[in-house]
Order: C-alpha cells, then structure tokens, then sequence
C-alpha cells in the first residue's frame, strides 16, 4: 500500500509550476507563422588573407565558391517577422534590403527579397528554404571589393 | 466520637470535604487519640507522595507532549489565518517563479549575437529572379554549397 501523499499541494504546484514554464517556453519559442532573418554583411575581397572568425563554419563553401582572399563580415542583422511582415535592413553604400516572409508549406520557408540602392532596384526575388537553410546574394561593389549577403532564415 | 468513626472520615478531613462541624469532631478525637492521629499523618504521607509521583510523570509526559503540540498549535494557527492570505501565502511564489522562467527564457542568449553560422540545408528554390538595374545569376555548384545569386552592376562588376 503505498504512502499517502503529506503534501498534495506541492505537487499541484509543482505540476502548475511545469505547466507555466510550458506555456511559456511556447509563448517565447513563437509559432511556424514567424521567420527569423539572419542576415551576414560580408565584404569580400582581395585585401589580405583574413577570414572573419564568425564566418569559420562555412569558411570551406566560401572559398569554393569565390576567389576572394579576405571575408570580413561588417554586419550582423537579425529580425523576427511574421508572415507577410516586411522587415528593412540597411545595408552598406545607400543600399537597403527588404525581406517579406510569404505563405509556405511545411517545414519551408518563403522569402520575398529586394534589394535596393537608393531608387534603383538592383534584386528582386522570391527564395524558398528550408528553416534553418542559408542562401547567399553578392555582387554589389563595396569599397575595395564586393559585398556579400549570407541569409538564412529559422 | 468512636476510632471507627474517625477513620472514616480522615481522608474526608484530609481533603477538607467535611462541614465545619463533622470536621471540628474529627480535628478533637485527633487531638486526643494517638492512634487514629497516626492513621491520619499516614494518610497526609502517602497523599504527598502521590502528588509528587503524579506531577513527575506529567513533566515527563509534557516533555513528549512538546514538539507534537507545538505543531498541532501551528496548525491550529495556520487554520486562524483568513483563506486568501494562506492562498496567497502558499501559492505566492508559483507566479514569481512564472515571472523568472518567462524573463530568463527571453533573455536567454539562444541564438547569441555574433554567433558563426550554422546553415542546416543549402536546399534553395528560386521562384523568380529579376532587376530592372543589373544583371543577376543564379550560381549553382552543386549539393553541398550554397546557392548563390549574383548581382553584375552594369559597368561596376
């Protein structure tokens, strides 16, 4: 016969405690409907031998896919939007990108992208990834190189 | 009054239930008879030691008694208090605890500031790709890379 529990209310509390936390790691962890942006502003060039260390897990695809001697990222632009939500970042040289997440399926996620310099449309393009996928737009002149833009989206 | 009489009402006398004047008989045969006084001092001994033997074990009993009744006196305190401030003082730190895991869960650094990238899929679709200003490229190198989009400025790149 099993012992009688001398202190139910604690372990409604504990249970009610669990529950909270639950409710609020989901409230916190947000929905599928919300897209996080991660956005790498990276200057790419032939200005010395210098990979950026925040830029050391895809340094390998960096070097296959370019013949730059130096990868330095300048920026770091993250935002959280929903779907339909168009998020501006700013980028260097009077360039600027906007990202609308779109309705996607699944475990996918849909990017409506444009970039822009000044009032001129350098990009615009509609990405499917998915979550946690990166894809790289470049190309744009940038000092003494190019930039280039490492996006993912969570 | 006889010895046998006297006898009787000793202890009466001992424990002062007599009337006043069934008590004043006793107190003279007492007074004059060596034996029943004897009877009597007896009688007032061995009531002491009783007294005395019963208030031991109370004191030993109370010392055993203590802990147990300091916590039914607890209880008995708990119970004067009004519900709402027992609900409040048992469930209060419930919502404060609440309070903490929703803040340390917001300000948790999950995915850090400057942390490296960690892409888990290079899997892209291109749906539409234009520019009114450039020439763009779709660079694809295989599985394993990424894809790129590259912009060529017309007369810069």
């Amino acid at each position: 016969m099993g012992r009688p529990d001398s202190h139910p209310g604690r372990r409604l509390t504990a249970i009610a405690f669990i529950g909270l936390l639950l409710i609020a790691q989901i409230a916190v962890a947000s929905p599928d409907a919300q897209v996080a942006i991660d956005v790498g502003v990276v200057v790419a060039s032939q200005d010395g031998p210098t990979i950026d260390p925040e830029l050391s897990s895809i340094r390998n695809q960096l070097q296959s896919m370019f013949n730059y001697s130096s990868y330095r990222m300048i920026d770091r632009l993250k935002r959280t939007l929903s779907v339909d939500e168009t998020g501006e970042f700013g980028l260097p040289g009077d360039r600027s990108m906007r990202v609308t997440p779109v309705p996607a399926k699944g475990n996918k996620v849909r990017l409506a992208v444009q970039i822009m310099e000044g009032e001129r449309n350098l990009l615009t393009t509609t990405l499917g990834l998915s979550r946690g996928g990166m894809v790289i737009v470049g190309g744009p002149s940038y000092r003494k190189g190019v930039l280039i833009l490492i996006i993912s989206a969570e | 009054m006889d010895c046998t009489k006297a006898r009787e009402m000793i202890q009466d006398h001992i424990d002062g239930r007599l009337p006043p004047d069934s008590a004043r008989a006793v107190r003279e045969h007492l007074g004059a008879c060596r034996a029943c006084a004897a009877e009597e001092e007896e009688l007032r001994r061995v009531g002491d030691m009783l007294r005395l033997w019963s208030a031991v074990q109370v004191g030993e009993r109370e010392l055993a008694l203590s802990p147990l009744w300091t916590r039914v006196r607890a209880g008995i305190e708990e119970r004067k208090e009004p519900g709402l401030a027992r609900l409040l003082r048992r469930w209060f730190w419930v919502p404060v605890a609440a309070i903490v895991a929703v803040v340390a869960l917001l300000f948790y650094p999950s995915d850090g500031a400057r942390v490296p990238f960690h892409p888990k899929s290079f899997d892209v679709t291109v749906e539409s790709l234009e520019s009114d200003t450039a020439t763009v490229a779709l660079v694809d190198k295989g599985k394993g890379l990424p894809r790129v989009i590259w912009i060529i400025e017309n007369g810069k790149t």
